[in-house]
């Protein structure tokens, strides 16, 4: 198996940056359902019957590719995963601003509007987080990772 | 550093210029997929035991609306905040605009100030706002200034917003409004 180039090095921090990002975004929300329950159903895209399912699920799916990413496990799919994830939220905050909703983003801890709320930015940053999962998508390598552990294993049984 | 970023990623060549890694293979990144798709199921699954057995849990379906109180989006435009002892207040070319009620304008106000009574229901009726234009353009004034009750929310300010949000352009509001005028014994 040949060096790990640039790429890969820059992929390692991307990988531990999204990582901690997920994990981050997932705690209050798993602390505290019903807070998110009330963000995801203020975006008013979802049915009613969706929100509580939406809201019990997608914490512990951010927390599993959080936790992917920064053990470096199965790190191509918890990388497609985050930009799985990241769509979805562009989609819903494009929406709300194209609607004029004046409201937090619900993204980590639930917080007034007042205190953060969703702006063009908002956009921008989660873009610059896909881009990021995209990189990691394509160019991580296991480096300081339980993939690169595994692979070295396979290598040598 | 991007460019060796994107070169990078599109040859899989490593840096230190050796052989070519091969490209991602197709088959990797379908395995990936499933992957993902099975962690997004275990977790779901998980989510949904612990949400089960957690006494704060949620129902699995909400079964009244959650009252979410969004706060309608304000249409107003920028406003400038000025002193009451500014010295711009008393300019030539400045168009002053009382936002109280007819009431308190009567017993006092600034010299040539137009009274347009701030109504939180209806902040700026048609009518109204066609007149005012009319008024701004025949004072040839290049600022307008708003003074309000001074509360909080400050009608005044709230008055300014609408008018710069209606197209009126370098639109101030005294900060405290007409009773921060009067303490200085202006009206």
């Amino acid at each position: 198996m040949s060096r790990p180039g640039v790429a890969a090095w820059l992929a390692l921090p991307a990988r531990w940056y999204l990582g901690a990002l997920f994990v981050l975004a997932s705690w209050h929300k798993i602390a505290v359902p019903h807070d998110f329950a009330i963000d995801v159903a203020t975006y008013a895209i979802l049915p009613l019957s969706l929100v509580n399912p939406v809201a019990i699920v997608l914490p512990w799916v951010e927390l599993a590719a959080g936790l992917m990413l920064l053990l470096g496990a199965r790190v191509r799919a918890g990388s497609l995963l985050v930009a799985a994830m990241m769509v979805v939220f562009l989609a819903a905050l494009g929406i709300a601003l194209a609607r004029g909703l004046d409201m937090s983003c619900g993204c980590f801890a639930s917080q007034g509007a007042e205190s953060d709320p969703i702006s063009w930015l908002t956009v921008l940053r989660d873009v610059a987080w896909l881009a990021l999962s995209v990189l990691v998508a394509c160019c991580d390598r296991g480096l300081l990772g339980l993939d690169g552990l595994w692979r070295g294993r396979e290598a040598h049984a | 550093m991007s460019s060796v970023l994107l070169r990078a990623i599109r040859e899989g060549r490593s840096s230190a210029g050796q052989a070519p890694e091969p490209l991602l293979p197709r088959s990797s990144w379908r395995r990936a997929t499933v992957e993902a798709a099975a962690v997004a199921a275990v977790a779901g699954l998980v989510a949904l035991g612990v949400n089960a057995l957690r006494p704060q849990g949620l129902p699995l379906v909400a079964r009244t609306p959650y009252e979410v109180l969004v706060p309608c989006p304000e249409p107003g435009g920028p406003v400038e905040p000025v002193e009451p002892a500014d010295a711009a207040l008393r300019g030539t070319r400045v168009f002053l605009v009382d936002a109280r009620d007819a009431g308190s304008y009567r017993t006092g106000h600034l010299p040539g100030a137009v009274n347009v009574p701030y109504d939180w229901l209806d902040p700026l009726p048609e009518p109204d706002l066609k007149r005012l234009a009319r008024q701004i353009a025949a004072s040839g004034a290049t600022r307008v200034f708003v003074y309000g009750d001074g509360d909080r929310p400050d009608s005044g300010e709230h008055l300014g917003r609408e008018i710069s949000g209606r197209g009126i352009r370098n639109v101030g509001f005294v900060r405290g409004g007409a009773p921060a005028l009067l303490g200085r014994g202006v009206p």
